[in-house]
């Protein structure tokens, strides 16, 4: 027993546990490769990018460093945080979307004559391709073209109609609704397949106390599937912070609609300023991580009283009063 | 067992052959990615040796000596081509497509087979390749540095000898020699319907802005025509209103690449109707005027061309090259002119001809291969027609034949930008961020938005302009030498 046989490699790998341990491996490496080549290095690349001055095709050595010009640039120039403005269109547009989502996603997961058909039809535009759906709106909104006709059909004058893309007090109005259109059949899938894993007999007893289809909604559902809004929240306003697909191929991001990716775009491709845009890509992430980690609070907060292990704010409030009090009068005591 | 033990050797030899990947991946990049300067093209079998006259004493060969219908009439070979026009390789196409220019070329040279293909995205595709190295015999060059040209492409012939030959010979010109023959030349003006014009009672083709607008303002008085088409939402076809701020608008071929960068204000107001200010406010007035589109956020380009040719649409400011495509679209080809930009220096109106896509022959192929492309590039130029059938200019010298008929303008050509500020012009564009004939659709469009909103005089917004021209030069360093 003692005396130990010389390390094998080759039999260690054909034993079993050698086969798990370079299976794992072998596992692991591949994704994480892939994540650090394609992801971590081009980032680090980018956040490189942003403290110089420098075109696509200017080689290493004639960068010029310019410090932290570019980020100063990216806050003092209007048009960079003008275009955050727009974002704010389309993050009234998330949560219309959201809502309207989740709504049809609770009808959709009780008995509906038709539902799975419904299901598809509102699911559909999310398989459409965004440059498709760009040509599909431009003729939809075109003046005179298919949403005009439909209005006229409803008894609109056509004189009253804005034109839905040229007008610039509607034409960001147009863009989300585009948008909505296009997401909201995932958000409710989404929803949906949540929905479908609360346990069907917590209706029956909610039911059985006398809790109404809302009170079900709001008391079962809601909290039974707040990982998925949660995740479904910050997906979408992420989404509207980036959104760039809808104005770059309906609009072009032109006439008021250009949103801070097409800022971006315009800025890297055309003018050529890399670092500029890297500067702004750097700028928009940490704003994304902001709002993520505001969002994570805020869910925090609603939900709380529905996740079990945390205590609510007041019960928290409560208790180190309670504390406080008992400690005064242990000092009291000792006194 | 012995599955898994396979399983286990595939995984770790992929994971070895990703990471060799990876490797590779990154040596390629520190070296500038030039991997298409390798030749590895096309190395097909080489078919008979044949020296005709065609080839000079050295045995390259040599566009000049070339003699169509009695050289290389016995040479057997396969060339490809690789080009823009998807529209000609259609039954439907109004003009001359590919597969009769190519019966034509057979009867002269029956043994030469010529495979031409098209596709929509030409200078990107043509680029891709290029770097790839494995490219067709002809391409029309798309945009490669000069001083890689002869990587790429064999020369025609010295640029003396070549200026005898064709017109704008120096389009692609590297150290003396040619490797570029265009396949047509083109001009910057107006496309307009006649009959529009003629029911609208204008009868003199305007030569002022002012004239213009009148007449602009009468298509909308007398006709129900829009009188111009701003094709807004393209984009691109905003930027193209830059091509006419050089030549048309200054009648000096030094404007464009070697004064503007040095001019102070090159946005201002100079009083008599020229130079940047003047072409920018024929948009910004007929805007303002209501004498375009009535949505322009959703124009169709496409859908412009039937409308030009029905007589829906007055004219629309764009290059030649579009007129064969308005001709095709309907019924009324002849219908479509074409018209100089309205603008007149000291009573004199100019224009700018340039030459369109050129014709490059592959460095890398075979002998045979290289003689028989340039027999049917010289072919095209000198026999075909094809200029002429595009409403191009003539390209070969001898030749003076085209459709476009712009009577009393002088044509002038941009010099080149002078030795050591090549760079400039682009430098400001980016530092500007006005793009001037490099992409900036973007102010051109807003010129459109301020006329229809109303938010912003067409004074101020020149001013923003000649503002970012200024600090772009200060930044930049450049000396500001013109007024």
């Amino acid at each position: 027993m003692e005396a130990k046989k010389p390390f094998n490699l080759i039999k260690w790998a054909k034993s079993r546990k050698g086969q798990q341990v370079l299976i794992c491996v072998a596992f692991m490496v591949i994704p994480l490769t892939l994540l650090l080549v394609f992801t971590y290095l081009p980032f680090e690349e980018m956040v490189r990018f942003s403290f110089y001055k420098m075109k696509y095709g200017t080689p290493r050595e004639k960068w010029q460093f310019v410090g932290w010009k570019n980020y100063i640039d990216v806050f003092s120039r209007d048009d960079c945080f003008g275009a955050l403005k727009l974002s704010l269109y389309y993050m009234a547009g998330a949560i219309i979307q959201l809502v309207l989502a989740l709504y049809l996603a609770t009808i959709l997961s009780f008995k509906v004559k038709g539902g799975n058909f419904f299901k598809g039809l509102m699911f559909f535009p999310y398989l459409i391709s965004g440059i498709a759906i760009g040509f599909i709106f431009k003729f939809f909104y075109t003046r005179g073209f298919v949403f005009d006709t439909i209005l006229q059909w409803l008894g609109f004058e056509l004189e009253n109609l804005p034109y839905w893309l040229k007008d610039q007090s509607v034409n960001n109005w147009s863009l989300v609704a585009t948008s909505v259109w296009r997401y909201f059949g995932q958000n409710m899938v989404l929803f949906i397949g949540a929905i479908m894993s609360v346990d069907a007999e917590l209706y029956e007893a909610a039911q059985l106390d006398g809790a109404n289809k809302f009170q079900q909604f709001k008391h079962i559902i809601l909290p039974s599937i707040k990982t998925i809004v949660t995740l479904n929240v910050i997906l979408s306003i992420t989404g509207s912070l980036s959104a760039f697909e809808q104005p770059f191929v309906i609009t072009d991001g032109a006439n008021g609609t250009g949103t801070y990716f097409i800022i971006m775009n315009e800025i890297a491709h055309v003018s050529q300023k890399v670092g500029l845009a890297s500067a702004m890509a750097v700028v928009l992430l940490l704003i994304i991580f902001v709002c993520a980690i505001l969002q994570q609070l805020f869910f925090k907060y609603v939900f709380r009283d529905a996740a079990s292990e945390d205590e609510s704010y007041k019960a928290k409030k409560a208790r180190l009063k309670a504390e406080k009090a008992a400690a005064r009068a242990a000092k009291k005591g000792v006194a | 067992m012995k599955f898994k033990k396979m399983m286990a050797v595939t995984l770790i030899a992929a994971m070895t052959m990703s990471m060799a990947a990876c490797g590779n991946n990154e040596a390629g990049t520190t070296n500038g990615g030039n991997a298409g300067t390798t030749d590895d093209g096309n190395a097909e079998a080489a078919g008979t040796e044949s020296a005709d006259a065609g080839s000079t004493a050295t045995g390259a060969l040599s566009y000049a000596d070339i003699t169509l219908g009695e050289d290389y009439t016995d040479l057997t070979a396969t060339i490809s081509m690789f080009n823009h026009r998807t529209d000609m390789d259609s039954e439907d196409y109004g003009g001359k497509n590919w597969a009769s220019y190519i019966a034509d070329f057979n009867q002269m040279y029956p043994n030469i087979t010529v495979n031409i293909t098209t596709t929509t995205s030409y200078a990107d595709d043509a680029l891709m390749h290029l770097q790839a190295g494995d490219y067709e015999t002809i391409m029309c060059i798309p945009a490669v540095d000069k001083s890689d040209l002869d990587s790429y492409f064999i020369s025609y012939g010295d640029l003396d000898t070549m200026k005898s030959e064709i017109n704008y010979a120096s389009t692609w010109e590297y150290g003396g020699e040619v490797y570029g023959v265009p396949s047509t030349a083109t001009t910057q003006g107006i496309v307009y319907n006649k009959k529009v014009f003629e029911e609208a009672g204008v009868t003199e083709i305007p030569k002022t802005p002012d004239e213009f607008i009148a007449a602009l303002q009468a298509i909308k008085d007398n006709t129900d025509a829009i009188p111009l088409y701003t094709n807004y939402a393209a984009g691109w076809t905003m930027g193209a209103w830059d091509a006419y701020i050089g030549n048309n608008a200054t009648g000096d071929s030094t404007y464009m690449n070697q004064k503007l960068v040095h001019t102070a204000n090159p946005f201002k107001d100079y009083g008599d109707e020229t130079h940047a200010y003047a072409v920018y406010k024929v948009l910004y007035d007929a805007v303002a005027n209501g004498l375009i589109e009535d949505d322009y956020a959703t124009t169709d380009w496409e859908g412009c061309k039937g409308m030009i040719n029905n007589g829906e649409i007055g004219c629309m400011v764009l290059g030649s090259w579009a007129i064969p495509q308005m001709k095709a679209a309907g019924d009324n080809a002849d219908d479509i002119g074409y018209m100089p930009f309205p603008i007149s220096i000291d009573g004199v109106q100019y224009a700018s001809d340039g030459a369109d896509y050129s014709y490059g022959i592959n460095a890398n192929a075979t002998e045979d291969e290289q003689a028989a492309a340039m027999v049917f590039v010289k072919w095209l130029t000198e026999e075909s027609g094809f200029s002429y059938n595009e409403d191009g200019l003539p390209v070969d010298a001898d030749s003076t034949e085209t459709k476009l008929s712009f009577d009393g303008v002088t044509f002038i050509q941009d010099e080149p930008s002078v030795a050591g500020e090549e760079d400039l012009l682009n430098e400001m564009n980016s530092e500007s961020e006005l793009n001037i004939n490099a992409g900036g659709d973007t102010k051109i469009q807003q010129i459109i938005e301020h006329a229809a909103n109303g938010d912003m005089t067409f004074d101020e917004i020149m001013d923003q302009w000649n503002q970012s021209w200024s600090d772009a030069q200060e930044s930049l360093g450049v000396e500001v030498t013109e007024e």
